[in-house]
Formats: structure tokens, sequence, C-alpha cells
């Protein structure tokens, strides 16, 4: 089942590349229905998906490196239910979309193929050495497809972006076999399965820098500031289907990284880390957001809004309590719906103006008022306008800030620091949405269209969910919370003592 | 019992939906129709659920609450989507569907040649609705929605003609401003969870008073909080600078957000939240004295400017300075009873304007019109009414309202002499300035010569003589009012009465107008004398005492320079400029330790023997 769901594209991706270059049609066929497949599945999941148990459900395992106990190892919980369901429906949107790239569409056709199965695997990983496979093979594909197919300085900001990604990487490899050998010195049990090692107890002093290395590769991938300079780069520069991914998917791998690995795994140092982390996801809210009002490029202008906004998710999970992840997980599917959603609102504009700057756009609500609405209903769920979902987010991670006894004092601070992000989310929001749509201009060019029925059909499921999540957020969260009470109340029961009475 | 209110808020929601969807395959007719239809539908069951109140005994009418479905539960955070129906809840339905219905009519006429017919009333329903769930909300999580809702559409019509620079620039500046104020109601409501650990109106105004003592830190945090919301949304300083840009609308829209309904939800969610503030009295004397600030201060601004919709918006912040100061000195019934008034004669003022400026093509400024008396008597009569119901004119409906706050500031447990003093100060001025835009408006010659104005249509006479009539005659409800509203707010207000003070106050109403009368009798002459006279004051009151230019200086720009800054010194230079630093480092350092990779045996048996021999050392002597 899980495996399916990985696999499907995985597989399609390697047939493409069997397809003739010319033969669009079948390209397409592959693409769609490979996507797609891995969408339905994963709607099924959602489906056949036991509420109240909080263990991991549908679990597959298979020996993979007996030798080292290796295994391929998936299941699915609460949290991840819902990232592999966002993957999976942002992989159809961003897939149907590539349909425009006009060079080399078979490869990257295929290349987006693997970079979905690739975010699902990672999601859906049980085993640390299998996680850690899946988030190298997330790697490779956006190495080219921004590489390949981007745009400025593509490949300064691909080497970049690897490069950061890869350091964070390298070093959570060296705490995952730490962490194997921990479990080791305990039990004289040599596994990796994820399950298992969140019960070991690890001691404080170990727990920090093994913590530490984790998160280094985390937060560059979320990303936490301020480490965020490979973003607004590879975010410009990377071509907008592969970005819907990358934004909408890729960036969420962060954060789910903390909830399975760093919260459960060292909660000693998460709670003497959680100020500082709080503090530094804050700034960027802050941060991110002020730089953005000062943006020309509609491109630039939503990669810092979403180093903003994934700063609020990064702070619900430090907030360490029910409110605040659970809001944090929500709002990583809000994020993801909202963010793609604005990308692919600004691949319309740039398609029929040339153009994104916000200088020489004006005055597109009149040509275009199909696209003026969708436009105005995702812009005000990204600037969290009450009633839309970008606002049941924000409101318990701001909430679970706030009751959270993790940031000694400082949670007064931080919310207010979350209150003027969303004053300032309103500021650069209208900026965009009234700068490009209202007034009125001389030239706009002729023949301007509005999006036509298949682009419509591209962001009418994000407007959709726009206003259900918002009004009836509750199926949303049910789900989550089993998982997010089980996280909270982890029992370290494989502890030293119990590791030495075995030796001896 | 009360299940069928769902469907106040549920028509207005159908008309918004329906309007934006098929807007424009319909005919105009039809779009009003169906627009104006809504809201009557729910001023309908508003009337239903009236009488299913009255049938009740007065202690069972207060928290019934209805649930819908249970909108979220995570962790200790519970909500139902529910709302609330209590005599103040329906009080304010009667207003928004009452005052609401008749705007939508009169807009059928005033915007009958607007190409976009149909979105305004997609908009107009899509206020209504908010505004709803505004007042019918039965927790602060659903009040913030419907407050950010009114904002939304706010935002819509102000800049409803958005080919206008002007009007986009509007509605920017009152939405930003409006978050500024859900923000400090969302924090309110974290603080609120925290203390309560709920956030129903009902379980928090049960528990609150066994809770805290008064003045307590956390509630005079969670009043204060509150406050920034609720100033932000009816325009008090100093937040007030978006409500006279707000004018860049249609005006319908002034007369019904921005005067007669949204505005208020500031003293409605004091009205609401009396409970937690009467356990705050520094915060109750902070409400009266930024009402009475306000109302002098807006009433100020008033006396110098010349667009007609303007000086009603200022005279709307002044209005809602009286209201705040009855919160604040804790006669809350009054204050909702001049919110009703208000509601009528200022809505009034403004469909009246609206109807001059229709039949003036679109002429806002007062010196061009005059003399209009005659050309539109029915417009001009119901100005008149308007504007002596504003200035406190015996018998009508603001002479009650307005008279009995201004007692009260004096004789209430918490009035004093210098609010009753400043409140007979901005009566005045109130009255001088509304003459002023009466006498120039109306009485002399029509200065300008190239217009030709006419009476209104039938649609957007019959809204002004509906609302004319209760301008002229709603003051009689005022002991319904209090009578009906104390279940909610615990006590009915006793009314004082003082020959002396009373003749002041309304002295003070009816020396305003005379002295409007007076300088517009004198010559152009001598009032030119007087403006050089008092220029730098009149300077000073023209340019709105300049908080925009010190707004802009203080923190438009430097939020906009800090951004630029940021961007090119921490963002490229420094931060992305270590990032790549680092790598170029560590490819430097790597092509150093390249060199010795240099393929020679030589080399590379030098280097064994400088390594073992460190080693030896290591050993031997550690």
């Amino acid at each position: 089942m899980l495996s399916l769901i990985i696999f499907i594209p995985l597989i399609a991706a390697l047939a493409l590349l069997m397809v003739s270059r010319e033969n669009t049609a079948l390209i397409k066929v592959f693409g769609v229905g490979a996507a797609g497949a891995s969408l339905a599945l994963s709607l099924w999941l959602l489906f056949s998906f036991d509420v109240a148990n909080a263990e991991m459900q549908f679990v597959q395992t298979l020996h993979w490196v007996p030798a080292l106990h290796i295994n391929y190892l998936v299941g699915v919980d609460g949290i991840s239910l819902w990232m592999v369901v966002l993957t999976a429906f942002l992989g159809l949107i961003a897939i149907m979309f590539s349909f425009t790239q006009k060079k080399g569409l078979r490869n990257f056709v295929a290349l987006m193929l693997a970079l979905e199965a690739g975010t699902l695997g990672v999601f859906l990983a049980l085993d640390t050495i299998l996680f850690y496979v899946f988030w190298e093979l997330m790697l490779v594909p956006t190495y080219f497809l921004i590489g390949i197919w981007g745009e400025g300085r593509r490949v300064y900001a691909t080497m970049k972006f690897v490069i950061y990604t890869l350091v964070g990487s390298l070093l959570m490899l060296v705490a995952i076999l730490s962490l194997t050998m921990t479990h080791y010195g305990a039990t004289h049990d040599v596994t990796f399965d994820l399950r298992v090692l969140t019960h070991t107890h690890i001691d404080p002093a170990t727990q920090m820098w093994m913590f530490f290395f984790f998160f280094l590769a985390f937060a560059i991938k979320v990303p936490v500031f301020p480490l965020h300079s490979w973003l607004p780069h590879a975010y410009v520069a990377c071509p907008i289907p592969a970005l819907i991914l990358l934004t909408g998917a890729m960036s969420k791998t962060g954060a789910y990284g903390f909830l399975r690995f760093c919260l459960p795994l060292f909660p000693d140092a998460v709670e003497s880390f959680a100020p500082v982390i709080g503090f530094l996801a804050a700034t960027g809210m802050v941060y991110g957001a002020w730089i953005a009002i000062a943006q020309k490029d509609l491109k630039a202008l939503v990669a810092y809004s979403s180093i903003s906004h994934l700063g609020f998710i990064v702070i619900g999970i430090f907030a360490h309590n029910g409110t605040g992840i659970e809001g944090s997980v929500l709002q990583m599917v809000n994020h993801g719906i909202i963010a793609s959603a604005l990308f692919l609102i600004v691949a319309f504009i740039e398609m029929r103006m040339g153009t994104r700057n916000l200088n020489e756009l004006r005055g597109l609500s009149k040509a275009m008022p199909v696209l003026y609405g969708s436009f105005m209903l995702v812009m005000l769920a990204a600037l969290g306008l009450p009633g839309l979902n970008g606002f049941v987010g924000e409101f318990m991670i701001l909430m679970g800030v706030w009751t959270s006894s993790m940031f000694s004092g400082l949670s007064g601070v931080l919310v207010l620091m979350g209150g003027l992000s969303i004053v300032f989310a309103s500021i650069y929001m209208l900026y965009m949405f009234q700068g490009s749509m209202q007034e009125t201009s001389d030239n706009l060019p002729d023949g301007l269209t509005d999006i036509d029925r298949c682009e419509f059909k591209l962001i009418l499921p994000a407007c959709l969910l726009i206003i259900l999540i918002g009004l009836y957020p509750k199926p949303f969260i049910d789900r989550i919370t089993p998982s997010v009470d089980s996280l909270l109340h982890l029992e370290k029961t494989v502890n030293l003592h119990a590791g030495e009475d075995n030796h001896h | 019992m009360f299940a069928s209110s769902w469907l106040i808020l549920l028509f207005p929601l159908l008309g918004f939906i329906g309007l934006s969807w098929y807007g424009n395959r319909i005919s105009k007719n039809l779009a009003g129709l169906v627009g104006c239809g809504t809201v009557a539908a729910s001023f309908f069951m508003t009337l239903v659920t009236l009488s299913n109140l009255l049938f009740l005994p007065p202690e069972e009418r207060v928290g019934q609450v209805q649930v819908l479905y249970q909108w979220v539960s995570a962790g200790t955070f519970k909500l139902n989507m529910a709302i609330l129906v209590d005599p103040l809840s329906v009080f304010m339905f009667l207003i928004v569907t009452g005052v609401g219905l008749v705007i939508h009519i009169y807009s059928m006429g005033y915007m009958h040649d607007d190409p976009e017919y149909s979105r305004f009333f997609a908009y107009l329903n899509l206020f209504i609705f908010s505004m709803l769930v505004l007042v019918a909300a039965a927790d602060f999580f659903f009040l913030i929605v419907g407050w950010a809702l009114v904002g939304l559409a706010s935002y819509l019509l102000i800049g409803f003609w958005r080919e206008k620079t002007s009007a986009v620039l509007a509605a920017r500046k009152a939405f930003v401003m409006n978050v500024i104020g859900d923000v400090g109601m969302v924090i309110a409501a974290f603080a609120i969870f925290e203390s309560f650990g709920t956030l129903n109106f009902v379980d928090v105004f049960a528990a609150a008073p066994g809770m805290f003592r008064p003045n307590d830190d956390t509630m005079l945090l969670i009043t204060l909080l509150l406050l920034v919301g609720a100033f932000a949304k009816s325009a008090q300083l100093p937040l007030h600078t978006w409500l006279p840009d707000a004018m860049e609308g249609p005006t319908p829209v002034s007369a019904l957000i921005h005067a007669a309904t949204m505005v208020t939800a500031g003293v409605y969610l004091v009205a609401r939240c009396h409970v937690l503030y009467e356990l705050a009295p520094y915060t109750m004397y902070f409400i009266a004295g930024v009402g009475i600030i306000t109302a002098v201060f807006a009433g100020s601004m008033a006396l110098v400017q010349y667009d007609i919709k303007r000086v009603i918006a200022y005279s709307t912040m002044s209005q809602l300075g009286y209201m705040f100061l009855a919160m604040g000195i804790g006669v809350y019934s009054l204050g909702m009873f001049h919110l009703m008034t208000h509601a009528f004669f200022k809505a009034l003022l403004f469909l009246a304007a609206g109807s001059v400026i229709h039949s003036l093509d679109g002429e806002q400024d007062i010196r061009k019109m005059g003399g209009l008396k005659n050309i539109m008597p029915l417009t001009h009569a119901t100005f008149l009414i308007g504007a002596l119901a504003l200035a406190g004119f015996p018998l009508t409906s603001g002479y009650f309202s307005k008279e009995a706050i201004i007692m009260s500031s004096y004789y209430a447990e918490m009035g004093n002499f210098v609010f009753w003093a400043i409140a007979v100060l901005a009566a005045g001025m109130t009255a001088f300035y509304i003459f002023r835009v009466y006498f120039y408006t109306f009485v002399g010659g029509l200065r300008s010569p190239d217009a030709h104005p006419h009476e209104s249509p039938m649609i957007m006479a019959v809204p002004l003589v509906v609302l004319a009539a209760l301008a002229l005659l709603g003051g009689v409800l005022g002991p319904w009012v209090d009578s009906f509203l104390s279940p909610v707010f615990g006590h009915v207000v006793e009314h004082q009465h003082n020959n002396a003070l009373e003749s002041i106050a309304l002295a003070a109403g009816i020396g305003g107008i005379a002295t409007a009368g007076l300088l517009y009798m004198v010559s152009k002459d001598r009032m030119s004398l007087i403006k050089e006279a008092m220029a730098p004051l009149y300077d000073l009151l023209f340019h709105k005492y300049y908080v925009d230019e010190i707004y802009d200086f203080l923190i438009v720009h430097p939020t906009k320079a800090i951004g630029a800054f940021m961007e090119q010194k921490v963002e490229r230079e420094g931060i992305d400029y270590v990032v790549d630093e680092v790598g170029l480092q560590v490819k430097e350092v790597s092509r150093g330790i390249s060199l010795w990779q240099s393929g020679k045996v030589r080399g590379y048996a030098l280097n064994m023997v400088v390594g073992m021999v460190t080693i030896l050392l290591f050993v031997v002597f550690m």
C-alpha cells in the first residue's frame, strides 16, 4: 500500500526514460497516470486510516541489509498522513502544470516524479537509514530541475542549494549512526527502527550534540533563520512546476523531521534549545515578512513570505504542546496549498505579461476576472484572514506559543513578533495583489485573456480547500491529535540501567 | 426555539455566493432584487427571533447558545460553531438588517448606472453576513472571524472603484489598520483562553467575577488588548486615520458600513464584554477618556472641511466617541441607544448627502453647492431632520440619546465635571459643523453654474423618508431599549435630571446652530478676516492635526527604509555573503590541501616520516 504510493512515481520516472522524447502524449499519460495513482492511493489511505489509533499504521517491512539490520520499513501516523496526501496532491498539480514546459519535457516529468517519490519516501520511512536515503534522493532531481530548466543564476542557485543541504544531511548521517550505537550500548541490539530508538534513553550531554546535528539538517531544509539564504536564490531560479513541489512539499520535510526525530529522541535538548529556536523562528517570521515588503519580483516576494510562514510552523513545533504542534501540522498543509497556489498565479501572470515585476504590472483585473477572484481568495488566505485556512493554523500556533512552558518568559514577545509579521503579511500581500490587479493600465497587451479552463482546474482545488479547512478544520485536526498526544507523552523505557543489567 | 436564527445569517451568505457566481449572467434588476431580498428575509427572521425572545420571561432571555457543529477539538482547545441569541445580539440584528435593508434599497437607485452593479450587491451582502457573524458569535474566536470579515467587506467596498488609485490606497490603509486591531484581539483571545480555558462568552463571563479582583493585571491586559481591536474598528484615537479616507467608497457604503453598523462594532464589543470591563475600572476610565477626546478632536476637524462626506465622517468619529464615553462610565444601554439613533440619523445624513452628490454628478465640495433647498425639496427636508437630530435639537431622536449620555457623564458613578464639560463642548461643535454644511449646501444660490441638479428618483426617496421618520421619532424607543437590554447588562440606568445642566447642554447645541447661521450670513470679506485671524489653528484643523504626516514620518517611512536596508545590508551583504564566503574559504583550503597530493613519491615519503616522528614523540612524552 504505502510502498505503492512511493514506488509508482519512481518506477514511472524510470520507465519514462525509455519513452521517446517526441511522444508527448505518452509522456503526459505516464506523468498524470503515476501521480494520479499515487494521489488516489493516498486518498484511499486517508479514508481507511484509523482515526483513534496513535500508532504507526499500514506498516510494511522487508529485510534490506540484514547484516546491519537495516530494513525497508514504512508506516504512517496522523502526522505523516497529511504530509503524504499533501505531497501526492501537489505532485499531480505540479506535473499537470509542467506540461507547459517546452524544452525536454520527458526528462522534466521524470525528474518531477522522482522528486515526488523521494519526498513521499521521507514522510513514510521509519528506518533511519531508509529515511536518509530518501532524504538524499530528493536532492538529486532538484539539482537538475533547477540547474537545467531554471532561469537567471540557476547554476549558482542550485550549487548553493545542494551544498548547503548536503552539509546538513551529512551531519545528520553521523547522528543517525551514533544514535544506533547508543542504543546498541544500552541493549546490544543493532536497530535502525525509529519506533524502537525513540524509547532509548540518551544522556543529556549526548542529546545536545546529536540534537544539534539533526537540527542543522532540518533547519537548513525548512529553512530556519539565519540558514535561509539558499532559498531566495533557489526559488527565484526554480521553474514553477518544480517550485510547487519544492515549497509545498519539500520544505515540510524539515519541519516533519523536527517532529519525527528531534522532539521524541532528544526531549532534554529540545527543552534547553527551545527558547533560542523559538526566537530564531520568530525573527525569521518578521525578517522574511519585512524583506517581502521591499520586493518587486513577485516570485521573490512569495519566496520571502514563505520564509515568514515557515517560521510559524517551526515555532509551533517547539511550543511543545498539543495546540501548537497540531496547529503546525495543519499549517504545513495550509502553507503547501497556499504557497503553491500563489506560485501558480505568479506563473499565470508571467506567461501572459512576460514579466513578474510589480513596477510593470498594473490593472489586470478587468481582463482577468476569474484570476482576480481566485487570486483574491488565495491572497486573503495567505495573509491569514480569519475564516480561511491560514488563520486556523496561525491562531492555534500562536495560542500554543502563548500557553507554552518552553520559552521561559519569552512567549509574550514571540507572540507579538508573530502579530507584527501578520500585519506585515497584510501589507506585502496587498502590495502584490493590488499592485498587479487593480487600478488601470494603458499598456496591457492586446488579446490578454483570462485563465482558461485547464488552468482554472489547477487552482480550483486549492481554493476549495482554503474554504473547507477554514470552515471545518475538525476532521483534519482529529487525525493529527492522537499521534501528537503520544508524541508528547513518550516514555523512555529503554534506559542505560536496563542495558547494564542485560550486560551482567 | 432559536435554531431558526441561523437563517438570519444564511440568507445574506447565499446572496453573496449567488451574486458573485452568477452576477454577470443575470439582469441588473434581478441582481438588485436578490441583494435586497436576502436582507429583507434576514430582517424578517430577525423579527421572528425578536418575538420569540419577547415571549420568554426576561431572566431566560440571556445565554441562548445555538450550536451547529463542533468546529475543532485540539488538546484543550475546543470550539463549537455556535451563535448566541440574547437581547443584545438581537438588538444589533435589528439595526444591521433593518438599516441595511433600507440602504440596500437606496443603492438600487444610487448605483443604477454602475457597470458592476451585481458585484456591488454581492459585496453588500457579504458585509451584512459578516456583521451578523460578528454580533451573533457566541465566543471570541468567531467574534474575531466576523471582525475580520467585516474588515474585508469594508476593504472591498472602499476599493469598489478599483480603477481609482486613491480608492485602492484608501482600501489598503483601512485593511492594514484593521489588521492591527485584529492582532490585538487575537492576543486578547490567547490571554482569555489561558485564564479561563475557554473562549465561550457564557463561560468566560460566568467565571470572571469569581476569579479576578478589580484591576487585576490580567484583566487590565485582556481589556486593553480587546480595546486595540475596538478602537481600530471604531476609528478612535490613535487608530482613526483610515475612516476619513474610507469615504472613497460609494456613498451607500459610507452610510451602511462607515456610519451605521461596522464602525459601531467596537462599542458592541465593550458592551458584550462589560463583565470583563467592570473588573477593570482603570480601563473604563481610559475608554471614557479616549472617547471624549476623540469626540472633541474629530469635531474640531469637521469644523473646517469642505468635502461633504468627510464632514459627516468626522462627525461619525465624534459620535462614536460619545458612545465610548457612555461605555466608559458604565451606562451601557444609553450607549447602545445612541448607537441606534446614530444609525438612523447618520445613515440618513449620508444618504441625503449621496442624493446631493448623485444629482451633482459626483461633486462633493460644499463650496460648489448651494441653493438646493428649492430644487431638491425632499432631500433638503430629510437632510435637515438628520442635521437636527445630530445636533441634538429637542424632541428629535438624537436629543434623547445624546442628552442622556451628557447628563450621565456628570451623574454616573464614574462621571465627573470634566467629562461633562468636554461633552458639552463637542455637542456645540457638532451643531456648528453640521449646520455649516447645511447652509453651504441648501441655502443661498447654486455656486457651480454648469450643474443641473434634480430631485432623486423614488427608489432613493423612500429610504430617505423612512430614515427621516426614524431619526425624528426614534427617541421614544429610549425606555424600551433600556428595559429590553437590562437582562444583559443586569441593571436599568437611572435617569438624572438637573435643569441647569440640561439647559447649558441644550444652549450649546442651539448656540452652535445659531453661530453657523450667523457666520454664513456675514459677508465673505469678514469670513476671510476671521480665517486670517485664526490662520494657524485653521491650518492645523484643515490638515487634520497632521496625524497622517506624523504616521508617515514615524512609521511608514522607517518601515520601508528598514525593509530596504535589511534586504541590501543584512540579507545580501550579510547572511548571504557569509555563507558564500564559507564556501569559498573551504574551496581555498582544499586547494591548499590538494598541493600535498602532488603525485611525487618523495613528497609522500617525507610526509610519512614527519607523521611517524610526530606519533613517536606523542607516545613517548605523553
